[in-house]
């Protein structure tokens, strides 16, 4: 339904969307998920031109949105947007809102139109509200009233940034009910949102989205168990992490091990814990190959119950703690787990220990 | 890192402070090893070492073999459970004269 091409997008100097190449078929639900400012939403509006990108082509239905010929508002009514903030009219009903854009831009007799919004209504549960106004609502209730708004235009993708996050607490859950039914009726959606829960049951693909671009993506399952890069590691189980990337030789070894400890002492490590890191991270340091950039990381969930230190460097495939010398042995001691892996170039070695076991 | 070297009697003491790891065990070997040359008893206190890595491991195995070939005494004071634990755990507890 839409390919995207090679999207860039950049605001002055700053590069927001490094290249984005990524299909969404009829009826798949895609979440994309990730850090603030990682360009989520600049991705959505470059979707739908809102906020067209600066490179790169976006084909919805088979026509070229970047191609300054395509008519826009007509493709528009077909990709229904709902945001953070209600965007409601204020002055018209609830039912003045949905029939509003059937009758100005689809042409739809009055009748009609109101029909289908007292259907939408029902089915976003909000019946009783036709008559009242946007500030007798809730923040949940407006948001149904948006998300039926949407529908009324018949649209065949429906682009949802941040839903639920503008909503108390206790209103999360009406909205996201209302976006679950939309999804099992077929709607073909994309979600930004931060409600981790709701993307893993609602999802058939998520995107996350770090770097500049699509970092990992998978379905709920593999990216919520077991995702397969570091960041989005870090993101799902929002674990406390250090990266430290050496790109030489000469690297700055002071600096790695000062920001190490600072690290530790920020995020109150005991002190054995402390020790075992960052004696880990130096002799991984002085063992793993360096003429291609290699990546130590020193990571662990916030109640501090299994420690995780990956080293992440390239060249044939080679366990660099395969042997006796002192630096493997140091490594390897007091450990629960060593694990070496290799693909597409990259070893990645994974060691773990618990909180109780000696250094 | 930081050495400080006293005289106790014929004992040379030499008190450690920060870490020995892989930037500052070379400047360790450079001011230990020597000392071998004149020196019959040498102590190190470990009282202010925070840390030591397998660079610092390296360091203290070479000390030891200097003082055996030398005749010469290498003694440990005043060491950390963190690093006692490093010690035990690749052997060095066995080889290093702790106190
Ligand atoms: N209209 C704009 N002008 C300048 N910078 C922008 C604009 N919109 C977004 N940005 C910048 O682009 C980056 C990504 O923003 P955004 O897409 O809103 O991130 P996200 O939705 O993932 O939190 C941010 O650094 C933001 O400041
Ligand atoms: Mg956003």
């Amino acid at each position: 339904m839409i390919t995207v091409k090679n999207m860039r997008k950049s605001f002055g100097e700053h590069d927001v969307i490094k290249g984005i190449t990524t299909t969404i078929e009829k009826g798949e639900i895609i979440t994309i998920i990730g850090p603030s400012g990682t360009g989520k939403s600049t991705f959505l509006r470059a979707l739908n031109m809102l906020d067209p990108p600066t490179d790169g082509v976006v084909e919805f239905e088979g026509k070229n949105l970047t191609d300054k010929k395509t008519d826009i508002n007509e493709i528009r009514k077909k990709m229904g947007m709902v945001f953070q903030s209600f965007n409601l009219f204020a002055h018209m009903s609830v039912l003045d809102n949905l029939c509003v854009g059937q009758t100005k831009l689809l042409g739809i007799p009055r009748a009609e139109a109101e029909e289908t919004a007292r259907e939408l209504l029902a089915t976003v549960g909000l019946s009783e509200k036709a008559d009242a106004y946007p500030d007798q609502l809730s923040g949940g209730q407006k948001q149904r009233v948006a998300i039926a708004r949407c529908l009324s235009m018949k649209p065949d993708i429906m682009l949802f940034d941040e839903p639920t996050s503008a909503l108390d607490p206790t209103m999360v859950g009406e909205v996201t009910a209302v976006i679950k039914r939309l999804a099992q009726s077929g709607m073909t959606m994309a979600i930004v949102t931060h409600e981790m829960e709701f993307a893993r049951n609602v999802s058939t693909r998520i995107l996350y989205m770090d770097e500049g671009g699509i970092y990992e993506e998978g379905p709920p399952d593999v990216i919520f168990v077991n995702p397969k890069r570091e960041k989005t590691r870090a993101f799902i189980h929002r674990i406390k992490s250090y990266r430290y990337t050496i790109t030489s030789e000469g690297f700055d070894f002071i600096e790695m091990m000062n920001n190490l400890i600072l690290f530790c002492e920020t995020n109150a490590l005991s002190k054995a814990g402390a020790y075992k890191a960052q004696l880990i991270v130096e002799e991984l340091a002085n063992l793993m190959p360096k003429s291609e950039p290699a990546d130590l990381t020193f990571s662990f969930p916030e109640n501090q119950s299994l420690f995780t230190v990956t080293a992440e460097y390239g060249g044939e495939a080679r366990d660099i703690l395969a042997n006796d010398e002192m630096e493997a042995i140091m490594v390897k001691s007091g450990t629960e787990s060593v694990t070496h892996e290799y693909e597409s170039g990259r070893n990645r070695l994974t060691v773990t220990w618990k909180p109780n076991q000696k250094i | 890192m930081n050495i400080n070297k006293t005289q106790n009697g014929d004992k040379t003491v030499f008190t450690l402070s920060g870490r020995l790891d892989t930037t500052t065990a070379p400047k360790l070997q450079e001011t230990l090893i020597p000392e071998f040359d004149t020196a019959k008893q040498i102590e190190l206190n470990f009282s202010e070492l925070a840390y030591v890595s397998s660079a610092g491991l390296r360091v203290l195995l070479m000390g030891e073999k200097a003082a055996k070939a030398k005749g010469a005494s290498l003694t440990l004071v005043n060491v950390s459970d963190e690093i006692m634990e490093v010690f035990e755990m690749t052997g060095f507890a066995e080889i290093l004269n702790v106190e």
